[in-house]
């Protein structure tokens, strides 16, 4: 490669260096004060017809800018692409892997077709220069990503599933920029993230170690306490078996009355739980009147324990069993989620009322726009304990008073001597409880998106 | 340069006693000021010094206990009426920032108007698109605001403030949490803003470079309770930039100021140290 300038030595190179920089998409936007600070960082080069520029694994230090001619850019084995090769001319810019921190390879090999020019930048220089203006530096990365979004690395249909409009949000929202990723690429995108971590392989080894210790003790040494508790082995085959010998399996239809009765209760008591407990928890928040009225009654009321509440819960609905059960997790789960989101209210720094009175918000729409989503991650950290804490009672209240659901059948279970059957109804339990709060984790970053991706900034994720 | 600006503030003999722990604590007492119409009037004390009250009782953030203040001809508090009512003609401007976080950054800024019901949601989004590429913040629109850097941020929320058209901009240490690169940075910013608009700003500091570098006027205040002890004429041309900063005239503003602030702040630490 010939050195034909120094950018640094002429006027005029400078002004076609600026000229050329801005026919380039990503730095089309930027100040001719910023141009030409980042045309003092840049070197023009001629490569001559058939040159490799770069090939793939070569460390990336350099962005190139094409100024002229034709160069050719394949990408190398494992990238997953819509295009593996194309070939590139005047304004565009390839060799993007110099911007970015922990990509510092290659990912193609480019080959001059025919006598090029290229303006060739230095990665870590640019960004410097770019870290004085966060405001330009965000449009060039924005545009970079981009470029690279439609190019390569994301699987066509990956790509697709970003630029989908979702509703409002997507309405407003530029089309493929970099902090737009969401809904089912960004899942994909953290599950990648989550399996090229340690995290799942610590996972694996604790859950081994886990069941190996229950098979050890139970099933081969039958030591002491444990001789009589059915084994990760013996409770595996009834759970599979269609002719369970104590009644129970994943193959007996009876099996999903119970776990769907108990889903069922769940859901209408989290429901009506929520529906009270979050405006009254807002109220409670908002209006010192309000609290007083309600506050001391409330917490006289909240350290009764749940069970203590069966035999007038039976009294109180006298009809059937289904009622009092869904009663007393209705009133469990009441409990934690008004009691959050009162602290989420308070939790709401002063500024943020005082700021919206500023700006003439009336004293509704202080509560509409400042308190309600200034109170929505406590709301739903309240909504995670509280469906936890249904399960908890409900399964309470079914051992009591029931004729189905998970926690009758460990009950009867016992009563029964079905010792497999009990451990059954309690890992699904374990499994459906972890389900229900998980979707109630998902609920709640769906309408969080500014604290996903705040998060996601702050690399706490 | 500053014709016709836009509120005149007027503090007259105010009074503000907190009395929350039983032990009334005198915030305030006897505090005249007045400050011109689309002038930069910067206030200068020690933190706690009892300046942040004097905003919030201009704000209308909480009441006053004697005197009264005025905007142009309107008693905003004073005899028969404790508190003032906030609004838009007031707009604050926040130590720590208040955007708020689960808005948009052009949500945040259209905010005021559509809340108002001065304007429809997409007029008010169409006029905050312009205010922010003004203000060089295009790009940052579909951000929310914990995305973009402190500097940034702060941009945006004077924006927001400018979208009502205030007669007064009210700012409380807006810069004390940047670092001295992007505060040099806002301070400029700041200016081109004013000299746009020629709103009359109400600034809290207690950084005496930043408060003669910004304002014409310099109210240096005692610690509490709170009230000018000494109001600096900065006879230093506007439009001003950086230059200013190694001016000779400069120099001698500070000098001139930097002991009567010093020994306030002086009181301000003993005062501290006997609460303890």
């Amino acid at each position: 490669m010939d050195l034909i300038v120094q950018s640094l030595a002429g006027e005029s190179v400078r002004e076609h260096v600026i000229a050329l920089l801005r026919s380039t998409a990503p730095f089309a936007a930027l100040s001719d004060k910023l141009l030409g600070r980042i045309a003092v960082i840049a070197t023009l080069e001629r490569v001559p017809r058939g040159e490799v520029i770069y090939q793939v694994g070569d460390p990336a230090k350099d962005l190139y800018v094409v100024a002229s001619g034709q160069v050719r850019h394949a990408l190398g084995p494992g990238a997953q692409a819509t295009v593996l090769v194309k070939v590139v001319g005047r304004g565009d810019v390839i060799g993007w892997a110099a911007l970015l921190k922990d990509r510092s390879r290659r990912l193609a090999k480019t080959t001059a077709l025919e006598e090029s020019e290229l303006l060739k930048i230095r990665g870590d220089q640019l960004m410097e220069v770019l870290g004085d203006d966060p405001v330009a530096a965000q449009e060039v990365l924005e545009r970079c990503a981009k470029m690279i979004i439609e190019d390569f690395t994301v699987p066509a249909w990956l790509a697709q599933v970003q630029v989908l409009p979702t509703g409002k949000a997507a309405a407003g929202t530029r089309a493929g920029g970099a902090s737009n990723i969401r809904g089912l690429a960004l899942f994909m995108h953290r599950i990648s993230k989550w399996l090229q971590g340690p995290t799942p392989y610590l996972m694996v080894v604790g859950f081994a170690l886990f069941f190996g210790a229950w098979y050890l003790l139970s099933e081969v040494f039958h030591l002491w306490r444990f001789a009589s508790i059915p084994g990760p082995h013996q409770v595996l085959i009834e759970w599979l078996n269609p002719n369970p010998v104590y009644g129970l399996s994943v193959y007996s239809s009876e099996y999903y009355i119970h776990i769907w009765s108990s889903i069922r209760r769940i859901l209408i008591g989290f429901t009506i739980a929520t529906a009270v407990g979050v405006p009254v928890g807002l109220f409670l928040g908002w209006s010192r009147t309000f609290r007083e009225y309600v506050f001391p009654v409330f917490e006289t009321l909240r350290p009764i324990p749940v069970l203590a509440w069966v035999p007038l819960a039976i009294v109180m609905f006298k009809s059937g069993a289904e009622t009092p059960v869904i009663f007393l997790a209705t009133l469990a789960s009441f409990y934690a989620t008004a009691l959050n989101t009162m602290l989420g209210v308070e939790s709401i720094d002063e500024a943020y009322p005082r700021a919206a009175a500023c700006l003439g918000a009336s004293k509704w729409q202080i509560f509409r726009h400042v308190v309600i989503p200034g109170a929505l991650p406590y709301i739903f950290t309240g909504l995670q304990i509280s469906v936890g804490v249904a399960w908890f009672s409900l399964v309470a209240a079914e051992m009591v008073s029931g004729e189905y659901g998970l926690g009758y059948v460990i009950n009867t279970s016992y009563v029964n001597v079905r010792y497999p059957t009990i451990v059954i109804g309690m890992i699904t339990l374990g499994i459906v409880g972890y389900v229900t709060s998980a979707l109630v984790r998902m609920a709640g970053d769906y309408m969080m998106q500014w604290r996903v991706r705040e998060l996601a900034l702050g690399g706490r994720e | 340069m500053l014709a016709n600006g836009k509120g005149a503030i007027r503090i007259e003999h105010v009074d503000k006693v907190y009395d929350a722990a039983g032990a009334p604590v005198q915030a305030i007492s006897d505090c005249s000021l007045d400050i011109r119409a689309g002038e930069i009037c910067m206030i200068v004390g020690p933190s706690g010094c009892g300046k942040t009250t004097l905003l919030n009782a201009v704000a209308g953030f909480h009441d006053i206990t004697g005197g009264s203040i005025w905007l142009d001809d309107e008693m905003l508090c004073g005899p028969g009426k404790p508190q003032a009512q906030p609004g838009p003609d007031r707009v604050v401007v926040f130590q720590n920032g208040a955007l708020f976080p689960w808005k948009t950054n052009l949500e945040n800024v259209a905010f005021g108007p559509v809340v108002q019901g001065r304007m429809s949601k997409a007029a008010a989004r169409e006029k905050a698109r312009e205010l922010m590429a003004m203000a060089g913040l295009s790009g940052t629109e579909n951000s929310y605001p914990g995305e973009i850097s402190s500097g940034v941020r702060r941009r945006v929320e004077i924006v927001r403030a400018l979208m009502n058209d205030p007669k007064v901009l009210l700012l409380d240490e807006p810069f004390r949490a940047l670092d001295s690169l992007t505060k040099s940075v806002m301070h400029e910013a700041l200016l081109e803003i004013y000299y746009k608009n020629k709103v009359t700003i109400f600034f809290i500091t207690h950084d005496l470079e930043e408060a003669i570098f910004l304002g014409q006027r310099v109210a240096i205040m005692t610690t509490r309770p709170c009230k000018p002890k000494k109001v600096l004429d900065v006879d230093i041309p506007h439009p001003r930039d950086y230059s200013v900063l190694t001016s000779r005239r400069f120099r001698e503003l500070m000098e001139e100021t930097v002991h009567a602030v010093h020994e306030e702040a002086v009181k301000a630490f003993e005062a501290g140290e006997k609460e303890m």
